[in-house]
């Protein structure tokens, strides 16, 4: 009775709710260490029914009380809670299906147009290397980087770039050639490419088009020898999917760069946070592209030494790409 | 935020008695702190926004860990006899970016936007917006990360001095990696940016005592009751009565020796400013000063609460000189 009176009013609010707040501590301890999944079915609505109410304790604890420790103790359970029961609630495997089945073709049909772009950039690239290179072979030194051709440019003889067309090398095969494959000029391209592309699309187109006139010019070298069929094989092999790769990649960072060029409505940071839901589902996409690639090189063009087959692989894996982006994802009405 | 506000106050001078101010607006007046967090259910949370130190040692932490699983992974090819010498770091570069970029994203996924790292700093990624945590948004911090900390740092342990544009290149983006956060106010990653989320401390609820409630110990059956009068009650704010909860949650049966003696002290000379204050002519025995001091704050605690639930709250001591001021 006497302590009854004795208490004020923030007390008497507090010893009326502390058991349900000790409660809701426990519960959040359990889905803490073991996750929501494996809490029973009450616990879990305990859980969320215990946080709404704290949120309220909180909300007029903060307007009648003026116990700091009571406040700085509502706050972190109220947050701890909070942090509980808004928790991403999605289920691994689905997460992955729903990329490979909906959501990665949905996002190359929406910015079909930005990697579209990034082609053109990769085609005009090639074009004007191949015909610089046509005009006069010395242009080869200049773009190519004297790591990247393994020695083959305008001096080497037809029967040297042959063999390196025709050649099974044994020691340039397998998981040594994939891991070196993946950290190779190509790979370093591509996430410069995607990686740039924020800074005004600039670098990303200028990366790219470098990068097409680099292969335009080794296709050049090739056909000035009459060895274009063969070297369209031996590009073809991994070529199409890894140029490929680069083209979606430039086409994700001309997507973040055109966010901050042309925001539209929204501020900046709001037009690059929107187009990075895309932009980043196309970069998954390369990267993935990527070591497909990086596994054909490291295998399958040592197997593979036929130039018809080596054709028909490149482009048909390509084409399975094409389709997957065409058809995946489009649901049945 | 403290010397910003001094900037604006050096560029906000006045001209021919007209204020002319450079910035746009005063962020001191306008912008709120940015350790609220604003659930769904409305009612803002703080939570505080963790520095780059500490994320820092959090990154150090997992990278640690998933180099030193790529380490065993690479012995164990190595007795497998998959590895030669000469593609021996191409591989181990592989398996260290095969497992880090997983571990990452499963690992935020899993556990609601904390890594090892991350946990053992008890620091946690939320979502910019006070929603929950997306896929989406966990997937495209974690795949920035990769091109902000683990692209530069390779290119700078690489560095050559034979290419000296590329070393320029490389460390000007360690440097815009590093400079983004120190901008932000929620020091946000460029990957935080896009995906809209921050890091932030996890708090503790830790509930200690109602000093309001009667204390067995110091409310002794014969101990002298402290009657404080309304008009007594009105000379302090919020401010200091949670400063004195703060003395009075001082561990002082916990002290020793000369500490013990000077937190007497500190507490003799506050009774006796807030004597002489309240004009309480009564003298307070040493034996009481406790007593008298509990006493004193929850007659002031509930003076105010009373105050507040009738719409005036009172900050500090101040309080007075502020209606003045008003009127």
């Amino acid at each position: 009775m006497l302590q009854q009176r004795v208490m004020i009013r923030s007390a008497r609010f507090r010893s009326e709710r502390e058991e349900d707040w000790r409660r809701l501590e426990a519960l959040v301890a359990r889905a803490e260490t073991q996750g929501l999944q494996n809490m029973a079915f009450t616990e879990a609505r305990d859980l969320a029914a215990a946080y709404r109410r704290v949120t309220t304790s909180l909300a007029i604890a903060r307007e009648i009380s003026l116990d700091r420790a009571l406040l700085d103790y509502l706050e972190a359970l109220t947050a701890r809670a909070y942090l509980c029961v808004h928790a991403p609630q999605e289920r691994l495997g689905g997460l992955i299906h729903r990329f490979f089945v909906r959501s990665a073709p949905q996002a190359m049909r929406r910015s079909w147009k930005f990697v579209a772009l990034g082609f053109l950039c990769m085609g005009l690239g090639a074009l004007a290397g191949f015909l610089l290179f046509i005009e006069s072979p010395a242009w080869y030194y200049v773009f190519m980087p004297p790591s990247l051709g393994d020695g083959r440019g305008p001096d080497a003889s037809t029967a040297e770039l042959r063999s390196y067309i025709y050649d099974a090398m044994p020691d340039r095969s397998g998981l040594g050639a994939f891991a070196t494959f993946l950290f190779s000029h190509n790979t370093r391209i591509a996430i410069f490419v995607f990686g740039l592309g924020v800074f005004a699309c600039a670098p990303a187109i200028l990366l790219t088009f470098y990068n097409g006139i680099v292969v335009g010019a080794f296709v050049g070298l090739h056909v000035d020898r009459g060895l274009g069929w063969d070297i369209a094989g031996w590009l073809s092999v991994h070529g199409v999917t890894e140029l490929s790769a680069i083209c979606i990649a430039c086409g994700g960072g001309l997507q973040l760069g055109a966010a901050v060029l042309f925001p539209g409505d929204h501020s900046r940071r709001e037009a690059l946070r929107l187009a990075g839901r895309d932009a980043v589902k196309l970069a998954l996409v390369a990267a993935l592209m990527l070591v497909v690639a990086a596994l054909l090189e490291g295998f399958a063009r040592q197997l593979v030494q036929d130039r018809t087959m080596r054709l028909a692989l490149g482009w048909g894996i390509g084409a399975s790409w094409l389709a997957w982006f065409i058809f995946g994802g489009r649901g049945r009405v | 935020m403290g010397d910003r506000r001094f900037l604006v106050g050096m560029v906000h001078f006045r001209w021919k008695g007209a204020s002319v101010r450079l910035f746009r607006r005063n962020p001191s007046q306008e912008m709120p702190s940015p350790d609220l967090v604003l659930p769904p259910e409305g009612v803002p949370i703080r939570l505080k926004v963790a520095g780059v130190g500490v994320r820092m040692a959090a990154q150090l932490t997992d990278i640690l860990i998933t180099f030193i699983a790529a380490i065993c992974l690479l012995i164990v090819l190595g007795f497998l006899r998959l590895t030669s010498p000469d593609t021996l770091f191409a591989i181990g570069a592989l398996l260290f970016f095969l497992l880090r970029v997983p571990y990452y994203i499963l690992a935020e996924l899993l556990w609601n936007g904390q890594t090892l790292g991350k946990r053992l700093m008890k620091i946690k990624v939320v979502a910019h917006d006070g929603g929950s945590l997306t896929t989406h948004a966990v997937v495209l911090r974690n795949l920035m990360k990769e091109a902000e900390i683990f692209l530069p740092g390779t290119l700078v342990l690489m560095l050559d001095s034979a290419s000296p544009v590329s070393s320029f290149m490389a460390l000007a983006w360690v440097a815009m990696a590093l400079a983004i956060p120190l901008l932000s106010r929620w020091r946000q990653r460029l990957g935080d940016l896009l995906a809209g989320t921050h890091v932030i401390h996890l708090p503790q609820p830790i509930l200690m005592p109602d000093l309001a409630r009667a204390d067995p110990v110091l409310h002794r059956a014969d101990a002298p009751g402290f009657i404080f009068l309304a008009h007594q009650l009105d000379h302090y704010g919020a401010f200091e009565l949670q400063t004195l909860e703060g003395l009075l949650r001082a561990p002082s049966t916990a002290m020793t020796g000369a500490n013990y003696v000077n937190h007497r002290a500190t507490v003799g000379a506050i009774i006796e400013k807030i004597r002489r204050k309240i004009h309480y002519a009564d003298p307070v025995p040493v034996a009481d000063q406790d007593a008298f001091l509990r006493a004193f704050y929850s007659a002031q605690r509930a003076h105010l609460e009373q105050r507040q639930l009738f719409g005036e709250r009172r900050a500090d001591k101040h309080h007075a000189r502020h209606v003045d001021a008003a009127d």
